[in-house]
């Protein structure tokens, strides 16, 4: 079980994100075709899409690398993507125009308008969500491949 | 001596009644045993991460507005 380890913590890395694209997606689809509300869905969906699981997979490749030599927490390592993705996830909102900014807040999509307390609480969210995920559903999955 | 007799034949109406006890296991055992010693303990979740799931699981009831961020940033 020593081959490859960086193609299996890839593996490992992008399958929870590959779901979550699934929940997104449909989401998407929902608020789009059946709620009618004129969201840029082919421009929305290009981050969650094709940037975020493989960010994932190569962030877990860089925590093998990172374990063969230091001791370290896997749930810290997740939570620390979120510095890449969170910011990364802005500059291709604003390149899209998914994503405008205000000075009351952020507008998604064209359509949500989300102040800045809001956008902050989202944030922690999202980082209880990626250290838990990462504590537990990628490790869970790094053990299952033989790269824990 | 009578009764080292009866003993006797008593062990040996019991020898020819009584089936033998099938004392030898029917497969080789070793390879579950190696397999439970390499098995994980089972993984305990800690009190922390049952109050973190928690409160993420209240601030995406209370706040339903940012779903669309998580959905759109993870």
């Amino acid at each position: 079980m020593d081959r490859h380890p960086y193609i299996r913590a890839y593996m490992a890395g992008i399958f929870l994100p590959t779901l979550g694209l699934l929940i997104a997606l449909s989401a998407f689809i929902l608020v789009r075709l059946v709620m009618q509300l004129p969201m840029p869905i082919e421009r929305a969906i290009a981050f969650p899409m094709a940037i975020v699981p493989n960010l994932w997979g190569v962030w877990n490749m860089v925590y093998v690398r990172v374990r063969q030599n230091h001791s370290w927490k896997i749930g810290l390592h997740g939570l620390l993507l979120l510095l890449i993705v969170g910011p990364l996830g802005y500059c291709v909102g604003r390149l899209t125009s998914v994503l405008e900014a205000s000075a009351q807040g952020l507008v998604y999509f064209g359509a949500i308008r989300l102040d800045y307390a809001h956008f902050v609480i989202g944030i922690l969210i999202g980082a209880g969500i990626y250290y838990l995920a990462w504590k537990y559903v990628v490790n869970f999955l790094n053990e299952l491949l033989g790269i824990a | 001596m009578m009764s080292e007799g009866n003993d006797q034949k008593l062990r040996e109406f019991l020898k020819s009644h009584v089936p033998r006890a099938d004392t030898e296991p029917k497969r080789d055992l070793w390879p579950l045993v190696l397999r439970r010693l390499e098995r994980p303990a089972p993984r305990r979740v800690l009190w922390f991460d049952w109050a973190l799931a928690g409160a993420v699981l209240a601030g995406i009831l209370l706040f339903p507005k940012t779903v669309s961020v998580l959905l759109y940033h993870m």
